[in-house]
């Protein structure tokens, strides 16, 4: 029983939220149901793949593949449970366990009105369900399924105020990332085209052995890849979409889809990148010179558009589009340092953005005040909330025993060691940016006198919501050690092939 | 819609209409078409039904509670079946691995679990068409 239970997590991994989000429509009434459930998923779903991660690191019979239907590789998709998988699994569960229980008590204002929430939560599981399948899916046009449910969820989340502008803003996405959706299933179509298969292990060692006789399918192979989940993923030109989506969606959505949605199109980027493609033919074709190029200016433009935003959650959304710059930049830097710093920067992303998001999210519901300017002496008054929003921004600027400073120093490090310095250069650069968009929140939070006004902390699960969090990310940045081993293992796997 | 000739043929045809749905879902695994297919033909026939008699004709004909329950459980009975396997001791979704009876190819018993999850996707993709073209109508001014 237990070896059958062991042996099927990773479906029931990715099945347990998408099961619950398809029979939550039909008793959407009973509101304490629903959150109940959906906590339920979440904690479970931590539980599992805490067991996963812990069972990749102490190697019992890992990598483990499992097969679908019982149908070996080339015929059958299958479902690879390696150190990328569980790294991206945990980072899924726990990012978005905190979020559910954020929503238990603000959601019902957010998205104005008691009937909403069931569906509000019916694509928020369904985002975590995709978002799980993405971490373990080694079958491109999976990859591609993944990608479109991922989408349209997003675009009901984005949707789910009652308001026009988020109206706009989810139709804006809506329309964008179906030209990103088109984008990667043309390159897989040019993939398949020539190798004949849709597997990525049989893909890449197709592609390795033929690629000379087809360069120019595998350039436009490679350019529809990265512009296509560039979009989705709001690599700078193409992230236009982004801080409307983001800042307007209800703030449990806005976590969700800054810390993790974006997330999970990275990893399947750097899926096709390096498990497909493998780094020899990055290097071969120059793709991650473009991905650290494409990087350096989503960081430096990013981050000055995000100081020049007054709007609060506006300059949190800017703030994702320079953290993308981060992450593509290091997928550009091919060795095995820069690949685990960017790893472990993407995780601590997740919790940072997340959380930066969920606090701002409570202070513009308690107080109503949306602009920066506007947030004089908050500190004083929500004293929990505003300290987890600074010490989110902290761990975002890279200060030492935080998570995102460990993240940052692999990535420096690694980019020395590639002896590339335009990368090592923007990355400081980056880093003084965005304590100057970050910084002043606090400074007007904290140093200028508050009205007078009765403003309080969220209520328990809010706060219990942000503590969690914040705790998170002291706690991988003070000891990173086995999430810090399974990003390098992660790394290390990606630069076999 | 007042009209008499149109009144008079989508009563005639709309028995044919959900037999011929019943009979491409239930049939999808040997000819063409499938369980996608024939629930939009099954769903169709409502939707003749509620363009011709009117929108109020049609919801009382399948309320509105009753699609979100079929839309829900029919995706539902897809998982189940995956679920086939995974209790007989097999990977997720195994068919004639697990010990089902798989039969002659080519006879209409022949999909094993195939042929059961088309059922529950037909009513799914049923309902779903349906409720599609109730929310359009509502919306209209």
């Amino acid at each position: 029983m237990t070896d059958s239970f062991t042996a099927n997590l990773p479906v029931y991994v990715i099945i347990a939220p998408l099961f619950v989000a398809i029979v939550l429509p039909t008793f959407a009434r009973l509101k304490r149901l629903v959150q109940g459930l959906v906590l339920l998923v979440g904690v479970l779903g931590v539980a599992g793949t805490g067991y996963l991660a812990y069972m990749v690191l102490s190697k019992e019979g890992f990598p483990m593949i499992y097969s679908m239907g019982g149908w070996p590789a080339p015929w059958g998709i299958e479902l690879v449970v390696g150190n990328l998988g569980a790294f991206f699994l945990l980072v899924v569960s726990g990012v978005s366990l905190p979020v559910a229980l954020f929503s238990r008590d603000n959601l019902t204002v957010e998205v104005g009105g008691k009937e909403r929430v069931a569906r509000f939560y019916v694509f928020y599981l369904l985002l975590v369900g995709a978002l799980s399948g993405m971490a373990l899916t080694h079958d491109l046009f999976n990859v591609y399924v993944l990608v479109e449910v991922a989408t349209l969820s997003c675009c009901a989340l984005v949707s789910s105020r009652k308001h026009p502008r988020a109206a706009e803003a989810a139709f804006n996405y809506l329309i964008l990332a179906t030209l990103g959706s088109a984008l990667v299933m043309g390159g897989i179509g040019f993939i398949y085209m020539i190798t004949g298969h849709l597997n990525m292990g049989f893909a890449s060692q197709e592609i390795n052995r033929i690629w000379q006789h087809n360069p120019h399918v595998v350039w436009l192979a490679f350019s529809f890849m990265l512009v296509g989940f560039g979009v989705k993923s709001a690599l700078f030109p193409l992230h236009i979409w982004l801080p409307d989506a983001h800042s307007t969606a209800p703030s449990p959505a806005s976590a969700i889809l800054s810390g993790l949605a974006v997330k999970g199109y990275m990893i399947c980027l750097l899926k096709v990148l390096y498990n497909v493609f493998g780094h020899s033919l990055m290097q071969e074709f120059a793709v991650h010179r473009i991905m650290v190029l494409a990087g350096t200016i989503a960081i430096l433009a990013g981050s000055i558009s995000a100081m020049t935003q007054d709007d609060l959650k506006r300059r949190l959304a800017f703030s994702t589009v320079a953290q993308v710059g981060y992450i593509i930049l290091g997928f550009g830097i091919v060795n095995t340092k820069g690949l685990a710093g960017t790893l472990f920067y993407l995780a601590s992303h997740a919790v940072i953005k997340s959380l930066l998001f969920l606090s701002a999210g409570s202070i513009i519901a308690v107080t109503g005040k949306k602009k920066v300017s506007e947030l004089a002496g908050i500190g004083r008054k929500m004293p929990i909330t505003m300290a987890t929003f600074t010490i989110a921004s902290l761990s975002l600027i890279g200060i030492p025993l935080f998570s995102g400073f460990i993240g940052k120093w692999h990535l420096l490090v690694g980019s020395m060691e590639a002896g590339n310095f335009l990368p090592t250069a923007v990355i400081i650069i980056g880093s003084v940016l965005c304590a100057a968009y970050l910084l002043p929140v606090i400074r007007v939070a904290y140093f200028e006198s508050a009205p007078q006004e009765d403003w309080k902390d969220p209520g328990f699960s809010q706060k219990l919501a942000l503590i969690v969090l914040a705790a998170a990310t002291v706690i991988l940045g003070v000891v990173p050690g086995p999430f810090l081993e399974l990003a390098t293992r992660a790394a290390t796997d990606l630069l076999m092939r | 819609m007042k009209d008499f000739i149109l009144k008079r043929v989508v009563v005639i045809i709309l028995p044919f209409l959900c037999v011929y749905g019943f009979y491409v879902i239930l049939h999808g695994h040997v000819s063409p078409g499938g369980s996608f297919a024939g629930g939009i033909i099954l769903g169709l026939s409502i939707i003749a039904y509620s363009t011709i008699f009117g929108i109020e004709k049609g919801k009382a004909k399948i309320p509105e509670k009753v699609l979100v329950w079929t839309e829900s459980y029919g995706t539902l009975w897809y998982g189940l079946m995956g679920m086939v396997g995974i209790v007989k001791g097999f990977p997720f979704l195994a068919n004639k691995l697990a010990g089902i009876d798989v039969g002659v190819p080519g006879a209409l018993s022949s999909g094993g679990l195939i042929s059961l999850i088309g059922i529950g996707v037909g009513i799914r993709v049923a309902s779903t068409m349906v409720t599609l073209f109730f929310t359009m109508m509502e919306e209209e001014p």
